[in-house]
């Protein structure tokens, strides 16, 4: 077994169990901090609100920020939220088809989505996967073909675009945490410099090995470097800032609605 | 040229100063601090000290951000991330600042620690402008403080009223009582009779702090006029009960907090009212309305309101007979009202049945843009210290803990000049002649900022203007 092939098989077969067992660790690790800090505290009875009132501030709460991000720091909304997040790295990971298939691969409901047409293809000029993909072909062809419902979105909609726009989203990011050091804020952390390397890591050689079209054992390791960078990405996802994505944004908001607007009224 | 002090002056002055220090580093002081830090979070501080992304789309929130860049809610709650790291992580504790994990080390630490504390107001905008929920003012008032006053860095002058407070010792010296003895007998020649005080068994327990009295008396006259004219089953304290509880917390000091509060649940229920109703829309409010319950561990037999909630629904019920207004009138929401206490709506209620030309800001409720006193910052400045110690018959420098202190108060002042000038430029726009709020410190702080910036503008409390206009039947 030659070293492509090796690597491949470790990245694909083997690390996975591995980068879940760590992040399972992590999970508990942190939300069992929580429960062991967790005390029952007593409370004051909470303001009466009708229930209009806290559907839209519900609402509110999440978009709020969005809005004020969007008013004062129109930079970080456009590199952060909107090329990073919105129209970068959330649709290619849940959208992509390649992805698609990996998720149902393990999660086999998941395949819904593409039942659906909301999968979204690697490039805005074929509806093909990829020629080299390893999936099962298909009828006559030995590709995927991913028929979906975005019709002329799908010129933006589409792996080769989504990548490009997060990778200057995450160049943008880089770059205004390079500034952000030169002026001494106490906001950049080590972790930001990991973080974003590795998610730089994964979306380089994601698109790399999307746009390859030579050798089958380069494709093979740049798929391979990019299955192991987003494994070594989920080991590290509890220990990092990305955690926000599983817990930290969800119980934040959730707990704010709940502190400031279902219990106090605002 | 100030009287002689009281001896219960010159008492809590020389406890004060035995734990206030400006200068130095006390190592051992550190630690005990450090210890208190990290006994005081919680689960919802953890969600804080951990979740931050240093995104720092707090920044703009902060009223200290348009100071200096480096006063953003994440650079400061940095620091407390800093202690908790060390304290509190593996990471933190083999790595050290590699990731962030600090402890202050040195005298110049410490004075940085004080100085980012005195640059937040805990107005609470960085929280709703977190994207994750995170309370920055949390930990920085709520943590980062404790460092500071445990170290010896506290302003002289809140730890003397917050001493003053829980020993009671205001009711012995005159100056102090004096602006409370005369608000009594305004009042009761406003209505024509003696105030019902310490009634018990009344429905509400109308309950102004001994700063209400300072800082707006026409505010305890105005609720006083109001409760009359809509025939109240009311009652009032003879004597303050506090000065501004729990003014402790303003220091960081949990235990004065603790014990003022009790001892204010404690006459409340004596007295047997059903509600308690607050003219100071600052920090007692969240404290009393939210917060005492956690601290004391139990819930008092009253309901807590502020006077704009009654007045609301008095209004609404026809009970509080009042002469609409034709002067452009707008509402400043103080922050720990709106905010911190979730009286976002019934002002704005109020006002637009009571004011014919009634201007509301551009942002208001939980976007309202805060004055920029708070925190205890509106205390610190040398005119007001002059004046209190003046009340207290002190020289003013008996007030600081030395030049490093008064320096650090007037760098303070010149920071608050440039933090409140947003709110005094969104009251301009508004082209309002009355501005109406809650707060002694947004009344303090805006009236200052609007003589600063030459804006011609009247500051009142929102009682004192339902007060003016209300029919009060002889």
């Amino acid at each position: 077994m030659g070293l492509s092939e090796a690597l491949y098989n470790f990245a694909v077969y083997q690390f996975f169990w591995i980068a879940l067992a760590l992040f399972a660790f992590g999970v508990v690790y942190r939300i069992g901090r929580m429960f062991a800090l967790w005390k029952r505290p007593v409370k004051a009875p909470r303001r009466a609100r009708g229930g209009g009132y806290l559907v839209k501030t519900f609402i509110e709460t999440f978009l709020d920020p969005i809005i004020f991000s969007l008013k004062k720091k129109p930079h970080d909304f456009t590199f952060g939220l909107l090329l990073l997040h919105l129209f970068g790295v959330l649709p290619i990971i849940f959208l992509m088809g390649e992805h698609v298939i990996v998720w149902s691969y393990y999660f086999p409901p998941y395949w819904l989505v593409a039942k659906w047409g909301l999968w979204i293809p690697e490039s805005m000029i074929s509806g093909t996967l990829t020629v080299t993909t390893p999936v099962p072909p298909v009828g006559e062809m030995s590709y995927k073909f991913v028929s979906n419902i975005w019709g002329p979105l799908n010129i933006i909609l589409n792996g080769d675009v989504l990548a490009i726009l997060a990778l200057i989203g995450v160049g943008g990011k880089i770059g205004m945490k390079l500034l952000e050091a030169a002026k001494r804020e106490k906001n950049v952390r080590l972790g930001d410099i990991i973080d974003y390397t590795l998610l730089l890591g994964i979306l380089l050689a994601g698109y790399l090995a999307a746009r390859f079209r030579g050798d089958v054992i380069i494709y093979r390791e740049l798929l391979a470097l990019h299955v192991l960078f987003a494994e070594l990405l989920l080991a590290w996802l509890p220990f990092s800032k990305y955690w926000h994505f599983v817990f930290g944004y969800w119980y934040g908001k959730i707990h704010e609605w709940w502190d400031t607007r279902y219990q106090r009224g605002a | 040229m100030a009287s002689r002090p009281s001896p219960v002056v010159e008492e809590i002055l020389k406890t004060v100063k035995q734990r206030v220090k400006w200068s130095g580093y006390d190592k051992q002081a550190v630690e005990k601090a450090v210890s208190k830090f990290v006994a005081a979070i919680d689960v919802v501080r953890l969600h804080y000290l951990e979740n931050c992304v240093g995104c720092a789309a707090c920044a703009p929130a902060c009223p200290y951000y348009y100071v200096d860049e480096h006063y953003s809610p994440v650079n400061k709650a940095e620091y407390s991330r800093g202690v908790y790291r060390k304290k509190l992580t593996f990471a933190g504790r083999i790595l050290g600042p590699l990731v962030g994990a600090w402890i202050p080390k040195n005298e110049k630490d410490l004075d940085r620690v004080v100085e980012l504390v005195y640059r937040c107001t805990n107005c609470g905008h960085c929280y709703y402008a977190c994207p994750f929920g995170i309370d920055s003012g949390s930990l920085v008032q709520g943590l980062l403080k404790i460092i500071a006053t445990y170290s010896g860095r506290a302003p002289t002058i809140i730890d003397v009223f917050a001493e003053l407070e829980y020993r009671e010792a205001y009711l012995e010296i005159e100056g102090l009582m004096m602006p409370w003895n005369m608000v009594l007998k305004k009042a009761e020649e406003a209505i024509g009779k003696s105030l019902p005080l310490d009634k018990k068994g009344a429905e509400v327990l109308l309950l102004p702090w001994l700063t209400d009295a300072m800082f707006y008396p026409g505010g305890v006259i105005g609720a006083i006029k109001a409760f009359e004219a809509a025939g109240l089953d009311y009652t009032l304290p003879s004597r303050p009960w506090a000065v501004r509880p729990p003014i402790g917390v303003v220091v960081g000091r949990m235990e004065l907090a603790k014990a003022t509060l009790e001892r204010i649940v404690r006459r409340a229920e004596e007295l047997g009212v059903k509600r308690v109703v607050l003219l100071d829309g600052g920090f007692p409010y969240p404290w009393m309305r939210w917060e005492m319950p956690k601290l004391l561990g139990r819930r008092p037999n009253f309901q807590v309101v502020h006077f704009v909630e009654i007045a609301l629904e008095l209004v609404k019920q026809g009970r509080l007979p009042i002469e609409p207004d034709d002067t452009p009138v707008t509402w400043h929401d103080p922050c720990q009202l709106g905010r911190r206490g979730g009286v976002t709506e019934e002002p704005y209620e109020l006002l637009r049945r009571v004011a014919r030309n009634f201007r509301p800001l551009k942002h208001r409720g939980v976007h309202s843009i805060c004055c920029g006193g708070g925190g205890g910052i509106g205390c610190m400045n040398p005119e007001m210290i002059a004046e209190m110690a003046k009340l207290m018959g002190l020289e003013p420098d008996a007030l600081y803990d030395g030049e490093k202190e008064k320096k650090f108060i007037e760098e303070t002042t010149k920071a608050w000049s440039i933090a409140v000038k947003r709110k005094i430029d969104e009251i301009r726009e508004s082209g309002a002649k009355i501005v109406v709020t809650a707060c002694p410190v947004c009344i303090h702080s805006i009236s200052g900022g609007a003589k600063l910036y030459n804006l011609p503008v009247d500051v009142k409390h929102i009682a004192e203007y339902i007060g003016e206009r209300v029919k009060l039947k002889r």
